[in-house]
């Protein structure tokens, strides 16, 4: 260990010496404090933190990733170019504990950077309120819908199988089908009839309602409220842009009459396109956890309301405080500065310090679009299966996919991201992803010649 | 182990980005260095010397045939334990200052915090850079960074001292105080490879030598026996003789058939160039530079001092088992000072007045290729009148001329 320590510590001084490190450092020393005091977001207080804090996560990630990765590369390429490595690796020193040595050097002064900007981040959102001189109203939402760490439960998804199918065959025995969908094949009909009931069912025409059951709603002991977040659109516009719709929220198993919970109903109007949150009080839900929210679209409407399938309801409660949330996320960007570091080194082993860089930022960046490339190669996929099967696909799978856990998606709307999301994430970047590529990084460089051949 | 250093059929091919052979850097090398030797691996540029100690150490891997380094792979670290290495060129961390420097190094030896500290002091004096331990390595001039160099490869009192071009950028003084560096060293019982084009340093320290070129060894063997002249001989005087002395031996030699050059031996440069700085650092001028220039001289071939940081340096092991049977030390040449002949020297010049009689120090060590073989009997006897054993007057090794003397 005394080895490894005096090169990590060795690293951390080869970068600080990196123009790029310092030029970092302050970029974000003088942006973030700017920013906290500069954004105004939707001019309210909530909106002011989630923007500085959006922003300031996204950029503080962005810097800190982009440091990690050169810095990491720099550290080897420098060494092979400038041939320090001769009087290093024929010391009593084996190249694996030379690796491991600039790794922890590398995630030790990145690691260090992160918590001293998350603080910086924490403290400028926390002392916010104070110098904005916020009113109080503006300072209870922003502890409801900011300050804290909401657990979120989405709705079972109903399952249509059997209304598909039975759609389908009474179409069939009508002989509408060859009317309604000329000469699709049966499979793509299904597919057809099947998006259409999903959106039926969360569709509301007017005068009618659609109802959503939540199970394991479980808000923390003490929680006074919980959250009923929405957003819809609508087939037809009208001309303030506005919904007004009524909800019942309560337990709607049993009569009014036979139940200890309470039931809330509400009258309100809200925008189209946007989030809206509800609140109310955490008696409404049962003590099993189960909770029913209806909407109505009143007649008034004129319009069909129709929920978004990805965050169009779900039920908010407080699990922790904003405080723990905040440590997860930066841990959350950690566990991308180990993966990203390894990555460095493992092509540092290999290739000239140019060329190792931009491959990484394109796994940075291919990461932080992954599920678009997913997806696209997905359809591509389909033209050749075999290539996409066994190389692509593989290949693709074991990128980051650092899009699909973003640190600003958790604390902008103050959703939880509990220790094991974290752990699950964590186990995969670092203690798979990382690890295979260190060993390939240990092989390549193991197995490389140090100096090269001058004749 | 017989052989600190041997190589088996040593081969490296440089091939091309198609994988075509292209040139032969070392081509079948066989070395054999013994413990306690100073080896000196010789070539000109492009020779393969690099090329060769660079597989020794694990930074190439050869094409064919393999190295056995003190009895093992160097790739092993911890037959690195006992190695010491001085690239061609000092690749430091240019941020980091002197101390700092062999702070790092010394960490990676898993030095004890005292061992550490003592011995990083003990070398920054040794090499003159206790003055400037503070200013970051980026800042030396070449020759400090040399310095430096040679200072980090002796951190862990390696056993096997493999120093490549080692008086590269050095002054006259440096490039001095690292010969007699190796010369201590290895009379302490170490083995160093030298490695260098610069033929005179390999000559004034070398025991055995070994000239490479194309890959391949053109000649190995002794320096003595490389060099020596055997058909031609040297004799030197201790003070200035008189003309019609000259004439007399130069009538005698004619008359042996042999030819005679007589020529007023020159002062060495080098051996000025040190005087020189030497009065100026005696009168405190200032520099920026390396400050102790005379430092490796003074501590590693005479007194105390000099002794006691090499003990330091040599005594303090790390507890770590050492590898092979223990290297014995090979003692120090005594230096005798010798009352010249009167009777010889007046026999020689047969000058009424005796000639004021001069010390002649008799070494071997310092310049090996000036050994003079023994003068012919005859001649000397008849030089001398027979009026003495010659056998018994006449010094058998050497009699360096003055300026071998001042050196």
């Amino acid at each position: 260990m005394g080895r490894i320590w005096a090169v990590a510590v060795n690293t951390i001084r080869q970068i600080l010496r990196l123009k790029i490190a310092t030029a970092f450092i302050v970029i974000l020393f003088v942006l973030l404090p700017v920013m906290g005091f500069g954004m105004t977001g939707d001019g309210t207080l909530k909106g002011r933190l989630q923007s500085f804090v959006s922003y300031g996560l996204s950029l503080t990630s962005l810097l800190l990733c982009l440091l990690t990765i050169i810095a990491s590369i720099y550290t080897l390429t420098s060494d092979i170019k400038n041939k320090q490595i001769y009087t290093v690796i024929t010391k009593p020193i084996k190249r694996s504990q030379l690796i491991a040595g600039k790794l922890v050097g590398v995630v030790l002064l990145s690691s260090v950077i992160l918590v001293f900007f998350s603080c910086l981040i924490y403290s400028i959102a926390v002392y916010m309120p104070k110098f904005l001189n916020s009113s109080e109203q503006e300072i209870v939402k922003a502890k409801d819908e900011f300050y804290t760490a909401r657990a979120s439960v989405k709705p079972r998804q109903q399952d249509v199988t059997k209304e598909v199918e039975r759609e389908y065959e009474k179409l069939a025995k009508s002989g509408m089908l060859e009317e309604v969908f000329k000469n699709d094949s049966k499979q793509q009909i299904i597919a057809q009839l099947r998006r259409q009931k999903k959106l039926e069912k969360r569709s509301a025409s007017v005068g009618s309602q659609i109802l959503w059951e939540f199970y394991n709603v479980k808000p923390t002991v003490g929680s006074e409220d919980i959250f009923i977040k929405f957003k819809y659109d609508v087939s037809v516009t009208p001309a303030d842009n506005q919904i007004f719709g009524g909800w019942m929220i309560g337990d709607n198993r049993k009569p009014v009459k036979e139940i200890d919970t309470e039931v809330y109903n509400l009258r309100q109007k809200n925008s189209i396109g946007t989030a809206h949150e509800i609140k109310i009080p955490a008696d409404a839900v049962a003590e099993d956890g189960y909770l029913a929210v209806a909407f109505f679209n009143l007649p008034l409407n004129n319009t069909v309301v129709m929920f978004s399938p990805k965050d169009g309801m779900e039920i908010l409660y407080k699990a922790d405080s904003f405080f723990a949330n905040f440590i997860r996320v930066a841990l959350l960007i950690e566990v991308r500065i180990i993966f990203l570091a390894v990555t460095g080194l493992l092509a540092s082993t290999f290739l000239s310090m140019p060329v190792a860089i931009l491959v990484c930022i394109v796994v940075f960046f291919t990461g932080s679009i992954s599920q678009f490339i997913i997806e696209s190669f997905g359809y591509l996929g389909e033209s050749v299966i075999g290539f996409y099967q066994y190389i692509l696909k593989p290949l693709i799978q074991f990128m980051p996919q650092f899009d699909k856990m973003e640190p600003a998606s958790f604390i902008v709307p103050a959703k939880i991201l509990s220790w094991f999301e974290l752990a699950k994430v964590a186990s995969v970047m670092v203690c798979i992803k990382s690890l295979v590529l260190l060993s390939i990084a240990l092989l390549v460089f193991g197995s490389r010649e140090i100096a090269r051949i001058i004749v | 182990m017989k052989y600190a250093v041997e190589t088996i059929s040593l081969t490296k091919v440089f091939s091309d980005w198609w994988g075509r052979r292209k040139v032969n850097a070392v081509d079948n090398l066989n070395l054999k260095i013994r413990t306690n030797e100073v080896f000196g691996l010789l070539g000109p540029n492009g020779s393969g010397k690099t090329t060769a100690i660079k597989m020794m150490l694990g930074l190439l891997y050869p094409t064919k045939g393999h190295s056995i380094v003190l009895g093992g792979d160097s790739t092993d670290p911890k037959i690195n334990e006992h190695i010491g290495f001085l690239p061609e060129e000092s690749y430091l961390y240019q941020y980091l200052n002197a101390r700092e420097t062999l702070d790092f190094y010394a960490k990676l030896f898993k030095l004890p915090s005292k061992i550490r500290k003592d011995r990083i002091e003990a070398l920054l004096d040794m090499v003159g850079l206790k003055a400037v331990a503070n200013r970051p390595v980026g800042m030396f001039s070449k020759g400090m960074a040399r310095r430096i160099g040679l200072a980090q490869a002796l951190i862990n009192d390696p056993d096997l001292l493999i120093l490549d071009e080692p008086t590269t950028g050095l002054d006259p003084i440096g490039t001095r105080q690292i010969k007699d560096l190796i010369i201590q060293l290895a009379k302490r019982g170490k083995t160093i490879i030298l490695c260098s084009h610069l033929l005179a340093d390999v000559e004034d320290v070398c025991d055995r030598i070994s000239i490479l070129y194309g890959g391949k060894i053109q000649a190995m063997g002794k320096v003595e026996e490389l060099l020596k002249h055997t058909d031609k001989k040297q004799i030197t005087t201790s003070n200035s003789i008189s003309d019609e002395a000259l004439a007399k031996i130069r009538n005698i030699i004619e008359a042996e058939g042999a030819d005679c050059d007589i020529v007023s031996p020159m002062d060495k440069l080098e051996s000025f160039f040190i005087r020189t700085v030497a009065d100026a650092q005696k009168q405190s001028k200032f520099t920026s530079g390396a400050v102790s220039t005379t430092n490796i001289g003074n501590f590693l071939t005479s007194g105390d001092t000099s002794k006691g940081i090499l003990d330091k340096l040599v005594s303090e092991s790390v507890g770590e088992e050492t590898i092979g049977k223990k290297i014995e030390t090979r003692k120090a040449e005594p230096i005798e000072i010798v009352e010249p002949d009167k009777d010889l020297l007046s026999a020689l010049t047969q000058t009424s007045e005796p000639v004021k009689p001069t010390a002649v120090i008799k070494t071997d060590t310092v310049e090996p290729t000036e050994v003079p073989g023994a003068v012919d009997d005859d001649i000397l006897d008849e030089l001398v009148g027979k009026k003495r054993p010659v056998e018994t007057e006449i010094p058998k090794k050497t009699d360096v001329s003055e300026d071998q003397a001042d050196g």
